[in-house]
């Protein structure tokens, strides 16, 4: 009988001891597919992705001049490989930027900066073909006044969504909000600031908000501090004209106990750290991230003692700021590519040794460069132009594009590009990989 | 319980079955019978009883190993892929995620219910299962940490007065009642302990709106013959509240039964809280 001869937890059983030993800690060979910067409770790719989905803000006079999802064939020898397959428009503007997935990968969830929207997608009926179902269009009222959703972060049955402003002063303190796959509200944790009792480091924590990940084996949860409202929706030469506003960026990281959603250590790290990404090995407890406005690198990592730390580990580029943006690091946790805005290139550290990063090769990507998304063998990178729409660059250096490459270990060659604005796009922004093949079951805990 | 389990109760006890029974030939005669009434297209050939002991013996044997190899009262250690000390229970707030869905469902003695009526009045734990996964992250996984839990209970009179237990299978064709009740020797030999149902559906009608409702992923492989099991799924375990609301959800990252555990008293003490009040 089909069902006796399966492998399943009867016949576990029938290995008694030995096999229940290793129960509960047995780990599952992570499936070598996806993106190597995605939630670790993510459902996951099964082999190479097969579509690039590409969030896109509007420009007025282009095209539509709506914010759009648009999706990119990538599926190797396919006849619209490097192509854009699928658009859909939404009505108007909103400052499109980051998204995230379900944790069952079946929703793509985007997020409007700056009308606060949330955009839903079914990505699970025709993954080439993304469905919008639903919009969150009281996102400031039922949060309580957080504004400016800004990533998703797939978490058990719900979504994680860190925010960079509230509604109040439009200023940097900001929150931290769930809510369940169905788009039901969970709740809404405020960054904590120099007045949260018991928080080591208090005196460090400015309330402000951007990246917001999850290292389980820990339980710990990291998040990063940018700006808020009334900053990123202003013309960023007008803004750094202003000596005020540009004190108004966070200097903070903050550990956070995952699991209770409370704050326990803050760190002070000046100049707007922005993407964390926590190294994927299995004894490796540390994540790195990149200050915006002085070009470092940071390592948050444990101690011998079992104590959380902070610390700058290398520059990023030479003199005067390259404005660091996004960060990828490799599955095998030894290659960090670092994105920067301020000269277009992509820099390229070898991180083997966290502690002390060595660059080891750049190249010129495009005259503004800002979001990479790397495949879960290295093999394949995919960068894109936009970071803001008024604080893109103006006039000849205002490229905006997809562009993708191979990379060998050694040197990037280019594979296929997309120029959105002769496209009549947009500004691309987050991209997120899809396909047709999703695995059985989220990762292995790390 | 509705009209219509209570006739079905009664019918059914009319042919001379014991329902409160928990010797392996009256699960077996029930389960038969409840089998009966299942379309011809989801019925599955019931395995003979005599070779069901034996299923029975080899799970009475990965009971005894689960006991042998990580209580969690007895070692609260760190994991290393749990390398934290759990919270202190009640330290912290579990806000509600939503309430949990109603569905009709079989248990593993044949009977209908509502699943209403199994997520109300104590705090549950549930945990959506299939008895042919393998993949050892995920099923075998989630019904380790039940069980895990059950045997906290049973030195724990407050813990086994209100906690329940729910194994739901969401694979009504494989899992049939008598498949549940034979998989229930599980939670077998330990008395007084939290109730622990296993539940199954009559079909992938009655199967479909509650997974929907739960958020529960589940489609076939390409390969049926797949070691690990028929089925792709995200792993989901379930934590309701006394009223029905969902409190937490866990997947395997998360699954720590000592986590679950302070889940369970964090709960535990607010209810005692309002009940005070």
């Amino acid at each position: 009988m089909q069902i006796m001869k399966s492998k399943s937890l009867f016949s576990l059983a029938g290995r008694g001891v030995v096999a229940l030993a290793t129960l509960a800690t047995f780990a599952v060979t992570p499936l070598r597919a996806d993106e190597t910067c995605s939630s670790p409770y993510l459902a996951r790719i099964e082999g190479q992705e097969e579509f690039v989905y590409v969030w896109t803000l509007g420009v007025e006079g282009l095209g539509d001049g709506a914010d759009k999802l648009v999706t990119l064939d990538v599926k190797p020898g396919s006849p619209t490989y490097g192509k854009v397959i699928h658009t859909h428009p939404l009505q108007g503007r909103h400052e499109a930027h980051h998204g995230g997935f379900t944790d069952d990968r079946r929703q793509l969830w985007l997020s409007g900066l700056e009308s606060s929207q949330i955009f839903i997608y079914d990505v699970y009926t025709n993954p080439a073909k993304p469905r919008h179902v639903k919009t969150i269009d009281n996102f400031e009222k039922i949060t309580g006044g957080a504004v400016g959703p800004h990533g998703v972060y797939a978490l058990p049955g719900r979504v994680l969504i860190p925010c960079l402003s509230n509604a109040k002063d439009q200023g940097g303190h900001t929150a931290l909000v769930e809510f369940s796959n169905a788009g039901d509200y969970i709740a809404t944790h405020w960054l904590p600031t120099k007045d949260t009792p018991g928080l080591e480091g208090a005196e460090f924590a400015d309330g402000y908000g951007y990246d917001a990940r999850v290292l389980p084996r820990k339980n710990v949860l990291l998040t990063t501090s940018f700006t808020g409202l009334k900053n990123y929706t202003r013309p960023f030469g007008e803004l750094i004209q202003d000596a005020e506003a540009m004190k108004q960026f966070g200097n903070s990281m903050v550990l956070w106990n995952f699991h209770t959603r409370q704050p326990r250590k803050a760190f002070h790290v000046p100049g707007a750290p922005l993407e964390i990404r926590w190294a994927w090995g299995e004894k490796n407890n540390y994540a790195f991230t990149a200050t915006a406005l002085t070009s470092k690198l940071w390592l948050c990592y444990e101690d011998k003692n079992g104590e959380w730390q902070a610390k700058e580990i290398a520059h990023i580029g030479g003199e005067g700021g390259v404005i660091p943006v996004d960060m990828s690091l490799s599955a095998d946790d030894k290659t960090l590519f670092v994105d920067c805005f301020g000269d277009g290139k992509v820099r390229v550290f070898d991180v083997s040794n966290p502690h002390q990063p060595k660059q080891i090769y750049e190249k010129q990507i495009g005259k503004q460069l800002n979001m990479v998304s790397q495949s879960w063998d290295g093999k394949r990178l995919y960068f894109s132009s936009s970071l803001l729409a008024r604080w893109d660059k103006l006039g000849d250096d205002n490229e905006q594009f997809v562009r993708a490459y191979n990379w060998n270990g050694k040197e990037l060659t280019p594979t296929f590009e997309l120029d959105f604005t002769a496209l009549k796009l947009g500004r691309p922004h987050h991209m997120l990989f899809g396909s047709t093949k999703v695995g059985n079951s989220t990762v292995a805990a790390k | 319980m509705n009209h219509r389990i209570e006739s079905i109760r009664k019918r059914r006890a009319g042919a001379g079955t014991s329902w409160t029974g928990v010797g392996s030939e009256a699960r077996c005669r029930v389960a038969s019978r409840a089998e009966a009434d299942r379309p011809r297209s989801a019925a599955v050939a019931s395995p003979l009883c005599w070779r069901r002991r034996g299923i029975r013996a080899a799970l009475l044997a990965f009971a005894l190993a689960v006991a042998g190899s990580s209580a969690i009262a007895a070692n609260p250690a760190r994991t290393p892929d749990h390398d934290y000390d759990a919270p202190k229970p009640g330290s912290y707030k579990l806000p509600v995620i939503k309430p949990a869905a109603d569905g009709e469902v079989l248990d593993a003695q044949g009977r209908f219910l509502r699943l209403r009526e199994l997520t109300r009045g104590r705090v549950t734990v549930m945990s959506f299962i299939y008895t042919r996964c393998a993949a050892a992250k995920a099923c075998p996984m989630a019904t380790g940490v039940l069980m895990q839990l059950h045997q906290h209970s049973a030195a724990d009179p407050a813990l086994a007065k209100q906690l329940r237990l729910i194994s739901m299978s969401f694979d009504p064709e494989g899992d049939t009642p008598e498949r549940m009740a034979a998989y229930s020797a599980l939670a077998d030999g330990r008395k007084p302990a939290a109730e622990w149902r296993f539940l199954t559906t009559a079909s992938q009608a009655r199967l479909q709106p509650i997974l929907a409702a739960y958020g529960q992923a589940v489609n076939r492989k390409d390969n049926p013959n797949d070691p690990t099991g028929p089925l792709n799924h995200t792993l989901r375990v379930f934590l309701v509240d006394r009223e029905g609301n969902i409190r937490n959800i866990y997947s395997s990252g998360t699954l720590d039964p000592r986590l679950v555990l302070a889940d369970i008293r964090t709960l535990m003490m607010e209810q005692n809280t309002t009940a005070k009040k």
